[in-house]
């Protein structure tokens, strides 16, 4: 207090006031070290000296409050900004970002428009807007504003969102349009590069894929998206032994990954260590209780490895988490053929025929089963539906099929006294000979040991990003050549217990 | 020479360690209580012996005394304290003339404080922004005493709600205040003219017109509304003014002043700005998304760092070059430039108390430090060329000096598969049990398979006859002391309805029991909410008969009950007893 002697008279002049913004360089500095003790130090005497006028100190105070996770704290402090100055577009992106985080998407849309108002050309705006119309589930609002954003702005996660949509929409051609673009934009996000690898995988385009994934890999060795997705590339085309290695690396930085132990059980699998597969496979099993590849690839290796029992309780666990796959019930039925239950293996057996439309194995097995029983007409109609599905795909792919399905069929059909069926024309490779595992035939009973092949359906190798994706996440399954599996052959018919089918619908 | 670097490269890559590193130990205090940052680091030869000096702009522990430090080797040589923390300190030449001794600016709230010889020399203020027309203008009536406060408040708060510019601070807490307090302040300050004074953020130099090592300079101030000036370095005055769309944090200048220049501004917002000579508003804009935490020139290329843990490279048209992930925060970013091998790269130092070197994306040099580095330099220092100069988060004082045969190769260690990929997978092992268990299970599946199914089934046998049970006997609502009564609850299952109008009664053996409430009305329940109805029940028989209550549920109006129980009452627990 200073006492003036102007006019005689003693006047009080006011004290001086502190310039409002003195540290706002401090705090800023502070903030962006990820240093908020020392912040919030700073903002509190700021805010002191000033009465809580400061609108900087209020504003950063904020941010550090939806770092922590007080969003409706930082919400309320965001909305003091705006009322201090009124006229900031940030304050308001910032109001509505906060409610976005609350799941407010109607009101962040409102206080987003608003801040429109203010600042036309801001990417930010136009960006977020997108995202809460995604929340919204108006996808072609959403779309304009993501296309209005990179209008104004390219940056890599309009991208993402933009893709994002179309998978929603499951317009994945759409999608890889976006992705493309993205990376030509960005071509070092790795992010980008593995989703885009992803989409490939899914359509089936492989050589793209591994591109894609590769490159990912070259700027970021230790992306463990991109080399799950590498990995079970790999397994498909049986480099097991590289795979395996690759999967080192991210079994070092995430050890708790489900698929990622899935997979290298696949892998072991395929190396024909069935007792490695089953530790990894009950990890991944124990990490993942409600995943139903998991639980198909422990009733596949169960099944291998002739423990029937065992099996049973996987592929029906499997089948109570997802219903509708034919290829679960066919291996079921597999399963309970061995266990002696014939009544109900012929149950599962018709689940899986009328759930499945592509696979010939299912008809085969069943086929094998009936004739196996003496039911020689219901085994031929299944035998015509396997050839009519063989000549399908036939048509639409190149894809091979294993030998040792083809054999079966050919004696199968040698047994039904059908004319030896056109459809196997075409010479047969086997790539995976190696897969395969001897079959210890045991002396059949009494009938012909024709029933001895039960080829089985390909493993599941996950992709750990498929989960990422909206769309066509887990019912992926990419048929390709199969590892197969003959079984032993069926004895007799037995009368049996009838609960088991039951079980499937019921438990 | 080449042969020691070399093999030096082979046996360690990138990597520094005690025995074959790059750097040699000068000096370390972990206690030489200087926190600052980067910005407020500056070497010179502030005495034109030959000898340079560090300036360190120091904030004190916890920003509470802000210091003018200047050390000489290890030791602090002069200290002296500052009025207001500072936002950064430069070297540069005021003048041509002999000595040529650079002056030192230290910015600290409005004022550039200029100190040559270590003396104070100037002082510069930044000019007071004009005020708001009407502001003013609404201030003078009140210093007529032409308007009352409340209007005064109104209008006030219109300009606030329309305006570009922010009102003063007095009309700020003018407006901020009740209503008994108004009047006082417009006594108080009505005389008083209202002012805006800004502060500078931050400060670099910009050479006038040389491009020479030794060439006068001029100082850069960014303030913190939103302009960039630039200072005559002799007269002080404000030779150009750039306004920017943001608050600026860090400033990147090349060029000559008064040929051509190019000036980079990280801002708060997260873009960074480039402008150039004769451009009054930014040029090029890179939107980062992130905070910057760091802005180096390399040669032509921009690096920054930011929040997201990565160092960008761009080119002065805002083209992204390139990226690097750090494995862990940027605390602070420098620049080293080796004269005598012509090397510039960029230093960052980290959270997890690392400094790295890059030249472009290719990493050179880690080197570990205890504590994390928050500030850093490169340059001459006392009589040695290639001085790193280091603060840690603590306070500490850590100097290293480059050796003179170290070549910086870009280290091999980030090529080639990851470390993880040699270490073995931990697959769990199987014991010889389990073995055997599967092996019974080959031989024996289908038995254990029926085995199961029968036990299962019996399982459910058991557990369906067990809750027909408990439906039967309906859940025992008795109470196990003496002072508690017999409990009932009612729950309206019902989603949306509310209940009204029930009705509650027990009917039991007048001679056994006697209850206060053989009737009662429910209140209304509400749906999914649990209330609980009790009574009493006195026992009257001493003969230890027990019998059953039954309570009926009855609607209003309706004879035929909605739900009855039967509640098995024990036996009195005080004629056991007794």
């Amino acid at each position: 207090m200073i006492w003036n002697t102007r006019n005689s008279t003693y006047i009080f002049t006011a004290p001086e006031f502190p310039i409002l913004e003195k540290q706002n360089w401090l705090i800023h500095l502070h903030y962006i070290r990820k240093d908020y003790e020392a912040c919030k130090a700073v903002i509190k005497e700021q805010l002191q000296e000033t009465q809580g006028l400061c609108e900087y100190a209020i504003y950063v105070q904020a941010l550090i409050f939806r770092l922590e996770g007080n969003i409706q704290e930082s919400l309320e402090l965001f909305q003091t900004c705006a009322v201090l100055s009124p006229q900031s577009a940030d304050n308001l992106k910032q109001v509505a970002r906060s409610l976005f985080l609350l799941g407010k998407h109607k009101a962040a849309i409102e206080v987003y428009n608003e801040a429109a108002k203010l600042n036309q050309k801001d990417w930010e705006i136009s960006h977020n807007l997108g995202v809460c119309y995604i929340y919204l589930k108006q996808f072609n609002k959403a779309q304009d504003q993501l296309h209005n954003a990179l209008n104004l702005n390219r940056h890599d996660l309009t991208y993402i969102m933009l893709g994002k949509i179309h998978l929603l929409e499951g317009d994945l051609d759409k999608a890889i349009e976006v992705y493309k673009k993205a990376v030509e934009f960005s071509p070092e996000n790795t992010e980008l590069l593995t989703t885009l690898g992803l989409l490939y995988l899914q359509l089936g385009i492989y050589q793209k894929a591994f591109e894609h994934l590769g490159n990912a890999l070259t700027y970021d060795p230790t992306n463990y998206k991109a080399i799950l997705a590498a990995g079970s590339m790999m397994q498909t085309h049986g480099d097991f032994d590289v795979a395996l290695t690759k999967y080192r690396v991210v079994a070092c930085a995430v050890p708790e990954s489900p698929p990622l132990w899935n997979n290298i059980g696949m892998c072991f699998f395929g190396k024909k260590k069935y007792v490695a597969a089953i530790s990894c496979l009950k990890r991944a099993n124990y990490l993942a209780p409600f995943d139903w590849k998991i639980l198909y690839n422990l009733g596949l290796v169960h099944l291998t490895m002739q423990q029937y029992a065992s099996a049973f309780h996987f592929l029906s666990a499997a089948i109570n988490f997802q219903p509708k796959m034919g290829e679960l019930y066919m291996l079921l039925a597999v399963a309970l053929t061995n266990l002696e239950d014939t009544e109900n293996a012929k149950r599962a057996y018709a689940e899986a025929v009328h759930l499945d439309k592509c696979n010939p194995l299912v008809n085969l097995n069943y086929a094998v089963l009936l004739y196996n029983q003496g039911e020689k007409k219901n085994a031929l109609a299944q035998y015509q539906e396997m050839e009519k599905k063989v000549s399908l795909l036939k048509d639409n792919s190149s894809l091979e099929f294993d030998s040792e399905m083809v054999e079966m069929a050919q004696k199968l059909g040698a047994a039904l006294q059908v004319g030896e069926a056109l459809v196997w024309t075409k010479p047969v490779k086997d790539p995976k000979s190696k897969h395969q595992t001897t079959s210890t035939s045991k002396p059949a009973s009494f009938q012909q040991p024709l029933g001895s092949n039960q080829a089985l359906g390909q493993a599941m190798s996950s992709a750990a990003a498929y989960r990422t994706l909206p769309s066509g996440a887990g019912g992926t399954s990419q048929f390709t050549k199969p590892p197969s599996l003959p079984l032993e052959p069926e004895p007799a018919v037995e009368s049996s217990p009838t609960e088991t089918s039951e079980q499937i619908r019921e438990k | 020479m080449a042969a020691a670097s070399s093999s030096d490269s082979d046996a360690c890559g990138a990597e520094s360690n005690e025995a074959n590193s790059k750097w040699l130990d000068a000096h370390y205090d972990p206690m030489a209580n200087i926190h600052t940052f980067s910005a407020c680091l500056a070497l010179a030869d502030l005495h034109g012996d030959g000898e340079y000096k560090l300036v360190v702009g120091d904030l004190g522990p916890g920003g509470q005394q802000p210091r003018l430090k200047v050390l000489k080797g290890p030791l602090v040589m002069t200290e002296s304290p500052l009025p207001a923390l500072p936002a950064a300190a430069a070297t540069f030449l005021m003048e041509q003339h002999e000595p040529r001794t650079p002056a030192l600016a230290l910015a600290s709230g409005p004022c550039v404080y200029v100190y040559k010889n270590l003396r104070p020399y100037f002082k510069f203020s930044l000019p007071q922004l004009p005020p708001n027309p009407l502001e003013q203008d609404l201030w003078n009536q009140a210093k007529e005493d032409r308007i009352d406060p409340l209007t005064l408040k109104e209008m006030l708060e219109s300009i606030r709600e329309t305006a570009e510019e922010p009102l003063s601070i007095q009309s700020l807490r003018f407006l901020q205040l009740e209503l008994s307090e108004m009047e006082a302040f417009v006594n108080q300050h009505k005389s008083n003219s209202i002012k805006r004074q800004t502060v500078i953020t931050t400060m670099t130099t910009l050479k006038k017109n040389l491009a020479d090592e030794d060439a006068v300079s001029c100082l850069v101030l960014g303030t913190e509304n939103k302009e960039l000036l630039v200072l005559d370095p002799e007269a002080f005055t404000i030779l150009a003014k750039m306004s920017l769309p943001s608050v600026p944090v860090f400033l990147e200048v090349s060029g000559q002043f008064d040929v051509e220049f190019r000036l980079a501004a990280a801002c708060r917002n997260g873009n960074i700005y480039i402008l150039r000579r004769d451009s009054k508003h930014p040029k090029y804009c890179i939107e980062l998304s992130a905070q910057p935490v760091g802005l180096i020139r390399v040669h032509k290329v921009l690096v920054v760092g930011s929040t997201q843990d990565s160092l960008h490279g761009f080119t002065h048209k805002g083209k992204k070059l390139w990226t690097v992930q750090m494995p862990a925060a940027i605390l602070t970013m420098n620049l080293l430039e080796q004269h005598s091998r012509g090397l510039q790269a960029v230093m960052a130092g980290l959270a997890n108390g690392e400094v790295r070197i890059y030249r472009d994306k290719a990493l050179l040099n880690v080197i570990h430090t205890p504590d994390a580095v928050t500030s850093l330099c490169f340059g001459r220092y006392g009589r040695e060329d290639n001085t790193l100069i280091m603060t840690t988060r603590g306070g500490g004082l850590i100097i290293k000096i480059l050796k003179r045969t170290a070549v910086f190769v870009e280290g091999g260690s980030e090529v080639g598969p990851p470390p993880a990929q040699a270490m073995k997978l931990n697959v769990p092992r199987k014991t010889r049990l389990y073995v055997d268990q599967t092996l019974r299970e080959r031989e024996a599946g289908t038995a254990m398979h029926r085995a199961f199914q029968t036990d299962l089934y019996l399982l459910r046998l058991r557990a369906a006859r067990a809750y027909l049970q408990a439906l039967e006997s309906s859940l025992s609502p008795l109470s196990t002391t003496a002072r508690e009564p017999l409990k009932l609850h009612a729950v309206n299952t019902s989603t949306t309805r509310p209940v009204l109008g029930l009705l509650v009664c027990f009917l039991y053996n007048e001679a056994l029991y006697s209850l206060p409430r053989a009737f009662f009305k429910v209140p209304l329940l509400v749906p999914g909410l649990n209330y609980p109805l009790e009574t009493f029940v006195e026992s009257l028989s001493n003969k230890g008969i027990s019998d059953i209550i039954k309570v009926l549920v009855l609607r209003e109006g309706q004879s035929a009950p909605l739900l009855s129980a039967h509640v098995n009452m024990p036996g009195s627990e005080g004629l056991a007893a007794a």
